[in-house]
């Protein structure tokens, strides 16, 4: 902690205050510089020279600002001069559920607006938190005592229940909360992320008679079924087939199913593989259909899959109950990344209120010691894993892919859309709060199949693939 | 001279023809009067128009000019005062005969509690001796039996005038006589005014007071009066040996067949 | 006689099993067995609840027919006031029954994403795709009926002086009751089928919603076991609907 006696770090200043600085940080999540700040966390919970929940709540708002104007410190500052800093705030929170991350960083929940939240979820190993939090009492654990945890039978109805207010919260594939609030594939709805899900967790599964596949080469007129266009399956199955030298347009087909459909078009040969989220790649081992090819795990370790994802509006309107959601949640992520837990959280998810499939096969996917359907037995402990940061350089790169296959048309500011909708720094204070350590900076490059991305060189990234549609 | 119940003035109805401009008249410039307790028959043969008249005066159909009168007052649409017995009875068939005599009953007094409604349905389904059959449909029932239903049903509301469109054109004979003389018992209990209209002319000399003759249409016109001067109570059996009944007889008969129509014995015809 | 026709029916009905039987043989399709083992699984509490996704058969088939009987009776109503006016007048009739035509031809399914995106709840797109799907045949036949209806009976009402309504009532309806029953009858046959793929396509709890969370879990058998839960609710809808036009028949 490097605050002296007597003046506030630059994150307790007003960032409304136009005279202001914020270029040195404390926060350590949403700002682009790498400088090394203060000791991040101790900030937040150590009370300061005035009253610490108004601090508190500047704080965030520095973050917001921050976030809104990329750190750049002229352009907030002409803003706030030209606005005055009140009618600046409105302007903020108008864009911004800044009153929910506000309430999200206090440390005591005010009273929740209401109880009983309808949650949808897939009924897939993806959605674990958000759906294990409900029998093994997460979302009462923190008031939320009558949630509503409703089954949705695919992405196209989850994403009609979110954005038509059937449901206040939805489990969602990482790149639909993008494309919603860019409206890609919908109406134009703003979406935010407060949580990851899982990580890794999904594979390419051939039919059985493909054995002798070794790589894409092999894979060039296959038909290939994905859950969903906005989706890390998708992504990762064209990033996968291009890399190998494979154009995912016009070298195979790839069809959007439903994943048990998945199964039974590879049982009746009407489908060569697919990528699609567990239990389903482990289902097909189950009904000796299939076999595990590649792990997407080892495409890309770590890769973001399924969120747990809010309209701005819902966020926006009850601030408490996003709070305590999204603390729930984040708890029953941290929960579920523990191994020791897995089995139980196996046999909790798996009656018919919920994922409706046998223990077994659930059990082999969270545990990572599963049949591959090739005869072997594999120990793949981290084969799904769970973490709820949602790092902005990963949304930057579904942003690429987006416009990398012809999605995305538009031109955008990769971070801007990126910050907006993944709440990196919200989410890091709620996993501070608990315990956990999460990454300093929101930015990181990745590696995926030995290719390195660099978010602060997007576009260059865009333009390096030679398999594309980019027009 | 007294003023008539009904008035027909000067009605005249035509239809139009596919293709032409004119229309065809069934009948023009009818005029006749009914008495308050009268009984009168328009006799004429099939499609010369009478049923169109009865209709017309029952308000199911339209003239194209001229007027009727009730009591002196215009009519235009039906109503309760002119009740019809219908030639194919017009029964709802999906309620019995207490229903369908009810429907009327409940229609006419709006304001009558189920017991005073009850009590007039039952009254008159026992006037025309369908006692014990009050709830049969009218699918299970001889066409006898149901024009007493129909029967029943006008009687019930208790009209001014009825008018009977070929009443017994589809009973059998035997039948028919019953009813008639269930008919003529009924009317001259209620003192209610009787317009109908028929081919049968054995018939008409038997019921009724006066016979109106219709010439055959298109263009038909009411030609002749023939009061039926035959004392009442008439019976059946004895009437056809009254003196006057076959010259009545044969007089309407040569006049329906295409001659001239001879004055009755002992009467002068009466100009409409 | 009618022993005769049972014992015909019992016999294929043994035969219809034993062809199952057979054809499911030494494949993983469900068995007749199998499925009467999961049926009386399912049968024997019917009515739990194990939370929002997970409720008894019997709880799911009240749900369809709670769904069914709110859409049909809003449609039932419409479509016969609306067939009353058609019938009663022929102008307006000829002129719309070409769009009654088409109207009647697309499949209530097909309006469910317009009706989704428009309405934007589930609940309420179930509940209006059984509407479209009870609307048409009601209106076509109510209006045929009334249209045909005997020049006399309407006539006696006049004549009885009738209030609109009263004639609605007392003589338009049960006059036109057997064709317009048979008009329902063909509604209800319609709504039940185009529920099952609603609920699945839109997740309200159901027997559709059973299939698909049985397909889910590619449980078969359970399909199969639902499939005959929908037939053998489907041949009770027709029972009580035969009864009511044995009720509203009549002979002239």
């Amino acid at each position: 902690m490097s605050s002296e006696k007597g003046r506030l770090p630059s994150c307790f200043a007003d960032p409304f205050d136009s005279g202001s600085q914020l270029s040195s940080c404390c926060c350590g999540q949403i700002h682009s510089h790498d400088e090394p700040g203060a000791e991040p966390g101790a900030t937040a919970s150590a009370p300061g020279p005035t009253d610490s929940e108004g601090l508190l709540v500047r704080l965030v708002e520095s973050s917001v600002t921050r976030a809104l104007f990329g750190g750049k410190e002229l352009p907030r500052r002409a803003f706030m001069r030209a606005m005055g800093a009140g009618a600046a705030l409105g302007l903020v929170a108008s864009v911004f559920p800044l009153e929910a991350a506000k309430a999200l960083a206090m440390e005591k929940i005010g009273p929740l607006e209401k109880k009983n939240v309808k949650v949808g979820f897939i009924p897939i190993t993806c959605g674990t938190p958000i759906i294990m939090a409900h029998p093994l009492g997460f979302y009462a654990k923190y008031g939320i005592t009558e949630p509503e945890i409703r089954k949705a039978s695919g992405w196209a109805m989850i994403r009609d229940w979110a954005a038509s207010g059937q449901t206040d919260y939805t489990h969602m594939l990482a790149p639909m909360p993008i494309a919603m609030s860019l409206g890609l594939g919908s109406s134009r709805i703003p979406f935010v992320v407060p949580a990851v899900e899982n990580i890794n967790g999904q594979a390419i599964t051939l039919r059985l008679d493909h054995k002798g596949v070794k790589e894409a080469r092999d894979m060039k007129g296959f038909r290939f079924a994905v859950p969903f266009d906005y989706s890390m399956h998708n992504l990762l199955l064209r990033y996968f087939l291009a890399e190998g030298g494979v154009n995912p347009d016009t070298d195979v087909q790839i069809r959007v199913l439903p994943p048990p459909e998945m199964v039974a078009n590879l049982k009746a040969g009407n489908l060569d593989g697919y990528l699609s989220p567990d239990p389903f790649n482990q289902r097909a081992v189950y009904e000796k259909v299939g076999f595990i090819f590649k792990l997407t795990k080892d495409l890309w370790p770590g890769h973001p899959c399924c969120t747990f994802a809010v309209s701005e509006k819902v966020a926006r309107e009850a601030p408490n109950t996003f709070s305590a959601i999204v603390r729930a949640i984040i708890d029953a992520t941290i929960f579920s990344a523990n191994p020791a837990n897995r089995k139980e959280i196996a046999k909790a998810i798996a009656p018919r209120n919920y994922l409706n499939q046998p223990v077994e096969v659930l059990e082999q996917v969270l545990t990572g010691v599963f049949p591959d359907g090739l005869g072997n037995t594999l120990s793949v402990p981290e084969r799904i894993d769970f973490d709820p940061f949602p790092w902005n350089s990963m949304a930057v790169w579904i942003l690429t892919q987006l416009k990398r296959w012809g999605y995305l048309k538009e031109e955008i500011d990769y971070r801007k859309v990126a910050e907006q909708v993944f709440l990196a720094g919200d989410c890091a204070a709620v996993m501070r709060e608990m315990g956990e350590t999460p990454p300093e900076d929101s930015y990181s490059s990745h590696v995926i199949m030995g290719k390195e991305f660099n978010p602060a060189e997007a576009e260059a990234y865009l333009r390096s693939f030679p398999i594309n549609r980019i027009s | 001279m007294q003023t008539p119940l009904l008035e027909v003035d000067n009605v005249s109805r035509s239809f139009p023809v596919p293709g032409k401009k004119e229309r065809i008249s069934i009948f023009s410039n009818i005029r006749l009067k009914i008495n308050k307790g009268e009984f009168v028959t328009v006799v004429g043969h099939s499609g010369c128009g009478k049923s169109t008249l009865l209709n017309i005066i029952a308000g199911i159909d339209k003239a194209d000019t001229g007027a009727v009168l009730l009591k002196n007052r215009e009519v235009n649409s039906p109503g309760l005062d002119r009740m019809v017995v219908f030639q194919n009875f017009a029964l709802m068939p999906w309620l019995t005969v207490y229903q369908n005599v009810r429907l009327a009953v409940r229609a006419a007094y709006p304001d009558w509690d189920k017991g005073k409604i009850d009590e007039r349905t039952r009254a008159y389904v026992e006037m025309v001796n369908l006692k014990g059959a009050e709830d049969k449909l009218p699918a299970a029932l001889s066409g006898g039996m149901r024009q007493r239903c129909g029967l029943a049903r006008a009687f019930s509301v208790q009209p001014p005038i009825m008018l009977l469109d070929e009443p017994f054109a589809q009973i059998d004979a035997l039948t028919r006589g019953v009813i008639q003389d269930e008919l003529i018992r009924m009317w001259e209990e209620s003192g209610v005014t009787i317009f109908m209209v028929t081919h049968d002319v054995d018939e008409a000399i038997f019921l009724s007071d006066r016979i109106l003759l219709m010439t055959p249409g298109p263009d038909a016109r009411l030609a002749e009066t023939v009061e039926i001067d035959i004392p009442r109570p008439r019976k059946r059996r004895e009437i056809i040996e009254h003196p006057a009944y076959y010259a009545y007889r044969n007089s309407i008969i040569k006049f329906l067949s295409g001659g001239s129509a001879p004055v009755p014995p002992g009467r002068s015809p009466l100009t409409p | 006689m009618k022993w005769r026709t049972v014992l015909l029916s019992a016999l294929i009905g043994c035969l219809a099993l034993f062809v199952w039987q057979m054809a499911t043989m030494g494949t993983e399709l469900p068995a007749p067995w199998a499925v009467l083992k999961v049926s009386r699984e399912f049968l024997s509490d019917p009515f739990y609840d194990a939370g929002p996704n997970d409720k008894g058969i019997g709880i799911l088939v009240a749900y369809s027919m709670t769904r069914l009987a709110a859409g049909f009776a809003c449609a039932s109503v419409c479509a016969v006031l609306l067939g009353v006016l058609l019938g009663r007048q022929p102008v307006l009739f000829a002129a719309l029954n070409p769009y009654i035509q088409i109207l009647r031809a697309i499949s209530p399914i097909a309006w469910m994403p317009l009706l989704l995106y428009s309405v934007k709840d589930s609940g309420l797109t179930a509940f209006m795709v059984v509407f479209m799907a009870s609307l048409w045949p009601t209106l076509a036949n109510t209006a045929f009926g009334v249209a045909n209806i005997k020049k006399d009976y309407l006539n006696v009402a006049a004549i009885l002086q009738m209030s609109p309504a009263k004639t609605l009532l007392s003589v338009i309806l049960p006059a036109a009751g057997p064709t317009i029953v048979a008009g329902l009858k063909i509604s209800m046959g319609s709504a039940w089928v185009a529920i099952i793929p609603a609920e699945a396509l839109l997740g309200s709890l159901g027997l559709g919603y059973f299939i698909w969370n049985e397909w889910n879990n590619l449980s078969l058998t359970s399909v199969v076991f639902a499939i005959l839960v929908i037939g053998m609710v489907g041949v009770g809808i027709d029972f009580l609907f035969s009864k009511l036009s044995k009720r509203l028949a009549y002979t002239d």
